[in-house]
This record gives C-alpha cells, structure tokens and sequence, in this order.
C-alpha cells in the first residue's frame, strides 16, 4: 500500500503549473482585491483568508523551480521551501476556508482565476497526505460504496418505490435508448426525495424520456472536492460508461453545484475525450421545456421570496436566467438579493467545506454574510437549486435562529404543473 | 564739419526724420523692437519716447580675428532699412572697415573717442583676440589684447557681436593655432554682451543697441551671456517645420519626396534642437526667408565650438547604426530566451507528469 509523501506532493504542485497558473502567479499585483471578494475574509476580518494568500505554497514552487530569480534565491538558500509544517499549516485555509465559490475570481483586476488555482493547489495537498479527514472519508465512500454519503442502489430503489406509491408514476430505470439519463446527489436521495418525485411528475407532463442508472446515478464527485484528479476522472468514468451504455443523449445533471462542476467541465478533460452525449443541468432543461411551451403550470407563489445563486451552477456554470424565468411562472414577489447573480455570496459549504465536520464553526461563522443578504430583503421563502446549499442554508438558518423554509426550484415548478387527467 | 557737429547734438528722432523717416514708420519700428524683445505693447510709447530723445552713442567697433562677415551682416542685409538708418544715428567713431581715415588719423579718432565718452561709449568686438603670439593680429603695431584692453578700460559696456568674439569661434576651432580666446574670457570686470552667431542677425545687433538707448540698461542675459529676448527659445522650437518632427515626417536625403515636401530636417544634422537664436522668427535677408526655409539644416552657429560639434550632417541623435535590425536581434533573442525558458518549465512539468502515482483512496494518508 502506497503512502500520501511531501514528495509526491511537490510533484503534483510541479504537474499543475501549467501556462494559466505560471501567468497568473507573475501577472498578481498584490493588490489585495479578492479578499474583500471571499466571505471567509469578509466574515473574519482575517488576512490569512485573503484568496491568493491561500496558494502561497503552489506560489513558492511555481517562484522557485519555475522563474529565473525564484532558481537563483533558492540556489543561493534566500528562500524558504515548502515543508510538511507550512502544508500542514495551509491545509485549513485550502479546505476549510476555501468553498471554490470563484468570486475572488470575478474581481480580480488582471484576470486571476484564484478558484481554478486553488482547485490545483489542492492536488498537491491530496497527494501529500494533507486533506481534510471528512472530505478522504466522503471520498472513500464514493469510490468504495459509490456514494460520498454511503448510499447504495438498494437505498435509491426503496425511494423509488415510495415515490411511485406516493404518484402513480413510473421512475424508469436501466432503460435503454431514453433521451435523458438524470442523475442524483446522495443528498436528494437521502434528504430531499421530493427531487425525485417532481422529475417524475415534470417528465410526464413535458412527456420526455428519461431513466436513471442503476450503475451510475450519484452526481457528486468527491474527487473535485478533494482535488485529486485521478479520483474524479475515476468517479466521473462511471457516469460516461453507464450514460454511453444506455445510449442517452443527454445526462440531466442534479440540483447540486459541483456535480454540474465535474460532469459538465472537468469530465471530458479528465477522461480526455468528448462525450457521447450532452450535460444539461435540470434548470436549463426546465427553461428549456417553459419555452418550447412544454411547461405548464397553474397557481402562484405569493410569499415573498428570493433564489439563492448557487455559485457552481451560476457563477461558474453561467446558469444566470433560467431559475429566474422558471420563478417568473409561478413566483409574485421574486426579489433579487444584493449582489445576485454572478456576484452572489456562497452559502459557506461548498468545494467540500460541508464534508469537512473540522470546518463547521468556520462555516456557520461566514453564514452571517448570507443571514445579512436574508435580513436586508425579509423574505419568507428561500429558493435553490442546489441540495448542498439547501442543506447548508437549513443549518445556518437554525443556528440564527431565523424561521424560512429553503426549497428546491425544481420541486416548487411541480408543486404547479397543470394536472393532465390522461 | 559744422554739419557734421550738428548731427552729432541732434537727438534721433530730428535725425530721423531729417532722413525723410515719418513718425509712423519710426513707431512701426519701435512695435517692431518692442515685440521683438518681448516687451509688453504698452512699452512701445516708452520705447519711442526713449529713442525720440536719444543722445547718439559713441560707439567704437574694433575688429580682431574675423572675416568681416558681421559687419557684412549688419550693414548688407537690410538697407536701406529704419535699422540701417538708427545704425546711421549712433556714432561710430572708429570701424575699421567703414571709417574713412586710416593709419595714425583712425587711431587718433579712436583716443578722442574715448577721451570725449570716458565712461559712456560703447564697445562693439567682432573677433577673436589670439594669445599664443600677439603678432597673429596686430593693428598699427598694437597687438589685439593690448587695443581691448585699453579700448575696454573707460567703456560703459563691451557687445561681443559673432561668434568669433563671444566663444572664440572659427580661430578657437580645433587645434586653435593662434590662441584664440573670446572677449569675455579676458574682459572681466564690465558687462559683456554676446550678441553670437556666424553672423548674427542684423536686427540683433540693432535690438541690443536699440534696448541700451532705451533703458540705459543692458538686456536680460542667459547663461552664455546672450539676450535672452532673442536667444531664449530654441531654433527647434520656434521652427516651422516642427510639426513634421512631432509627426515623425524626416527628409532623409536632400532630394527626396519629405525633403520636397519640406519635411523635418533632422535626420539630415539639423542643429535646431540645441541652437538658440532668433532665425525662425527674424529670418534674414529683411525677413525673406532662414536656413531652414532654404531646405538646409541649422548649423548650430550661435552656439560655443559649434565647429568642433561633429559634422553639420551627422544628426544629433539618431542611432550610429540599424536600429530596426538591432530591436529585430533583441526581440529574437527575448523570444529564444522566454521559449527557451518555455521548454525548460514544461521539461519539468513533464518529469513532474513522468513521476506521477495515481492517487487512490488507499494513500490518502500520511504514515507518521
């Protein structure tokens, strides 16, 4: 058995600095700008939370075996090399402080993908045996049982049968030659089944073809999480193989954020070729539908409520008007919050935080961001589209004692479709 | 001779217009003065009520190591000219060019001259004055320095007009045979006023004594002991041509199209950029045209050593060689480095790729 080495962690640092990392580090100007982007550095008011701080060790190796004077200081010992103790130190800023949300990447003035850096600059953590103990449990998980959270088909299968009994409705499984493969997150299967149930219900009224894998229907992939590629490539395979096998055209990914992440943009570049079929996240296809007139529904929403932007579907995915036009159907009093859309804040646990059990009093810390978004709009409900947000947001909401139900978009345009009597 | 002494206490203004110069042409004139030295226009009935009441200066003219070019300058170009009349209206007492008496009879006018201005005439050099061996310019036996020395001794002010006389000049060129040394090298201990230039405009010469009779003063002065009123602006900056330099626009050869066009000379060693004097605004020739207008470069002769400032086509500061092929070499070899840099990063990008172990979920941890 192989072991996690400072070694192999300096190795991996030195596989990621390609031309966008090297260009980025030596275009930085040092100007500070993305910590007034980060939450964890708008919440703590800590420095060592600035984004582009967080990389100092992928910043040290690209200086010092990849620049001219960065060879000669360390050829002379001025510099100060990458040790066990500054990764060890830099892991709860990587992991814990660090949700991937990209909006450090949006202000940056000269073009710095921080998000993308760090998502490489985690690749050196993993394979030097610093990563968070939940994110390499959620990772086992999904590699040995499929599931970050442990949930097996059997599990999945039993939800289905609720769901069926509770409409009516048929859930296909394993069916060759449907349209659309959909895919879940262990968290809907487990947390939110009502996910489930409003697919089968808009299916059916749109009248599109779908199934689910019995092979392959968890969406997350832990391996992004923990930045190791070879666990992603390895994880997202197995949705290719069993998409490609029942011979979809389209794989529907969830309402989670950074499965939209992996099967739609990091997939075709681990695996090194395009796919057979299409990725379209479950928002695009509904606003899809709404415009083809496939979409109807009866009623209104009269709360007042908003829709939080989950970072990887919106900022990142560019999924910027869909949710909005889908609330348009059945919403009243939508309001947007401050800084909506590409700017919006994340909820505090993506990019693996909600994984990470050390990360929690950071997290509910860095809340207070979105409680302050909530309070300045006083809504009563609280849309999403992503079941780690949800889930997030539920816990925050609790630890502040604020009363708001949190509901999916994709099961509040079921709760209105038109009733077909055929 | 009883003519002669009327003349000389009659104030300039009845000289003027004895010569048939109208009071509108003499006011023309002093706008003219007034605007040339920069003064404001409400100085030009000053001006006028200055020259109106005049007494005419003794002036003595000494000519040393020279061509006589100034002297051509001064009383050539512009006659007959309200200049040359006001030249006409100071006393001349000695020149030995233009003075009538010769041998002991013009060195006599020149003592009585003194003698009768002590104190108040003005001395007027062109040429140098040698100091390797008196006997390079001698005149009635008395050697330059000697005649500057006791000519200088009772004068109000000394004007050095050429560059002969303000920085040495020709004589001072390179290997400087003779010694040759300006008046203001030897002339220490009164106002010295270098009016330079191979030869300088006539209205300069005219300007200086025009502002002494005036104001009773000396003008402005710069650095070199120039008027400042006519040497205080570049040839370049005061050039018509200027704006062929600002876009760019340079005749490169004599006869090609830019040259035609009347394209900046620079390239071809115009010497504006670092000439001061007032050839683009006076012009020469009573304001015909200048060197610059003729097609010619400036030359640099109001400045010290312009003879020995390399050669008059050699352009100030253009590259002494290709620069298009130098930037061209320095370009490649930035790009040779930064690829060769390129390949040695993604050489150790690719041993980095060459020595990687798959992660799996079995060494996500650390033996300790």
């Amino acid at each position: 058995m192989s072991e996690a080495t400072l070694e192999r962690g300096m190795n991996a640092f030195r596989e990621q600095m390609n031309a966008p990392v090297a260009s980025f580090f030596s275009s930085c100007v040092n100007c500070g700008m993305c910590a007034e982007a980060c939450l964890f550095y708008t919440e703590t008011g800590d420095p060592k939370y600035t984004p582009i701080h967080k990389l100092e060790p992928l910043r040290r190796v690209w200086e010092q075996e990849y620049t001219l004077w960065g060879r000669l200081k360390s050829m002379l010992g001025l510099s100060e090399p990458v040790t066990n103790e500054l990764l060890e130190e830099w892991e709860t800023l990587i992991y814990d402080g660090c949700t991937l949300c990209g909006r450090c990447s949006m202000v940056c003035p000269v073009g710095n993908d921080i998000s993308y850096m760090i998502r490489r600059a985690r690749e050196g953590f993993v394979a030097a045996g610093y990563a968070p103990e939940g994110i390499k449990g959620a990772s086992r998980r999904a590699v040995t049982i499929g599931s970050p959270m442990g949930v097996k088909f059997p599990a999945l299968a039993a939800q289905i049968k609720h769901v069926e009994a509770d409409t009516g409705l048929t859930i296909p499984v394993d069916v060759e030659g449907a349209d659309y493969m959909a895919l879940l997150s262990s968290m809907e299967i487990m947390n939110f089944p009502e996910y489930l149930e409003a697919l089968a219900k808009i299916f059916k009224q749109a009248g599109v073809t779908w199934t689910i894998s019995s092979e392959a229907f968890e969406a997350t992939n832990s391996g992004i999480q923990i930045g190791s590629s070879d666990i992603a490539r390895e994880l997202v395979n197995r949705v290719v193989v069993a998409a490609e096998k029942l011979k979809v055209k389209y794989v529907i990914s969830p309402e989670c954020g950074h499965a939209y992440t992996a099967i739609r943009w990091e997939g075709p570049n681990l695996i090194g070729r395009p796919y057979e079929f299409k990725v379209v996240h479950i928002l695009e296809l509904l606003d899809e539908l709404r415009s083809a007139g496939r979409l109807k529904t009866e009623g209104t929403e009269d709360d007042r409520l908003t829709f939080h932007d989950p970072c990887q579907i919106v900022r990142k995915g560019g999924v910027l008007e869909p949710p909005r036009n889908l609330l348009k159907m059945i919403a009243t009093n939508f309001v947007d919050m401050n800084d909506s859309r590409e700017m919006n804040w994340c909820c505090g646990g993506g990019g693996g935080v909600s994984a990470n059990e050390r990360a929690e009093e950071l997290r509910l810390k860095t809340f207070k961001r979105k409680k302050t978004q909530l309070d300045e709009l006083n809504v009563d409900t609280l849309v999403t589209a992503c079941a780690n947000c949800r889930l997030i947001i539920e816990e925050g909401l609790e630890e502040y004692r604020m009363e708001m139900p949190v509901v999916g978009l994709t099961e509040m345009i079921a709760e209105h479709l038109v009733e077909d009597e055929k | 001779m009883a003519d002669d002494r009327k003349k000389l206490s009659m104030t300039l203004g009845e000289s003027l217009r004895q010569q048939g110069v109208s009071r509108r042409g003499f006011l023309k004139y002093c706008a003219a003065t007034a605007s040339m030295m920069a003064l404001p226009p409400n100085m030009v009935p000053a001006v006028a009520q200055a020259l109106e009441k005049a007494r005419r200066p003794s002036v003595i003219w000494l000519s040393f190591q020279e061509c006589t070019g100034c002297t051509e300058s001064l009383t050539r170009s512009h006659s007959p000219s309200v200049e040359n009349l006001i030249f006409d209206h100071i006393s001349l007492d000695y020149h030995h060019t233009l003075q009538v008496a010769s041998g002991d009879a013009a060195e006599a006018a020149r003592e009585a001259a003194m003698h009768e201005n002590e104190g108040k005439y003005i001395v007027v050099v062109d040429g140098s004055i040698p100091l390797a061996n008196p006997g390079y310019s001698a005149i009635a036996g008395i050697s330059n320095l000697q005649m500057l020395e006791e000519t200088v001794a009772g004068a109000a002010a000394v004007v050095a007009v050429g560059s002969c006389a303000a920085f040495g000049g020709l004589p001072h060129a390179n290997p400087n045979p003779t010694g040759a040394v300006s008046v203001g090298e030897i002339i220490k201990d009164k106002p010295v006023v270098n009016v330079s230039g191979c030869p300088p405009i006539p209205t300069v010469i005219t300007g200086v004594l025009a502002h002494f009779l005036t104001f009773g003063s000396l003008p402005e002065l710069d650095a070199l002991g120039r008027p400042m009123v006519f040497f205080g602006q570049s040839i370049h900056d005061r050039c018509y041509r200027r704006p062929f330099y600002d876009k760019g626009l340079f005749a490169e050869t004599f006869d090609d199209e830019g040259a035609r066009k009347g394209w900046c000379l620079f390239r071809l060693g115009c010497k504006g950029p670092m000439t001061y004097n007032a050839c683009a605004t006076a012009k020469w020739n009573q304001g015909t045209s200048w060197p610059v207008e003729s097609g010619h470069g400036c030359l640099g002769c109001s400045e010290p050593d312009f003879w020995d400032a390399g050669g008059f086509y050699n352009a100030l500061s253009i590259p002494d060689s290709d620069l298009t092929r130098k930037t061209g070499y320095v370009v490649g070899a930035g790009v040779a480095l930064g690829a060769a840099a390129g390949a040695l990063n993604r050489s150790t990008r690719a041993k980095a790729a060459a020595k990687h172990e798959t992660v799996t979920i079995d060494d996500l941890d650390k033996k300790s």
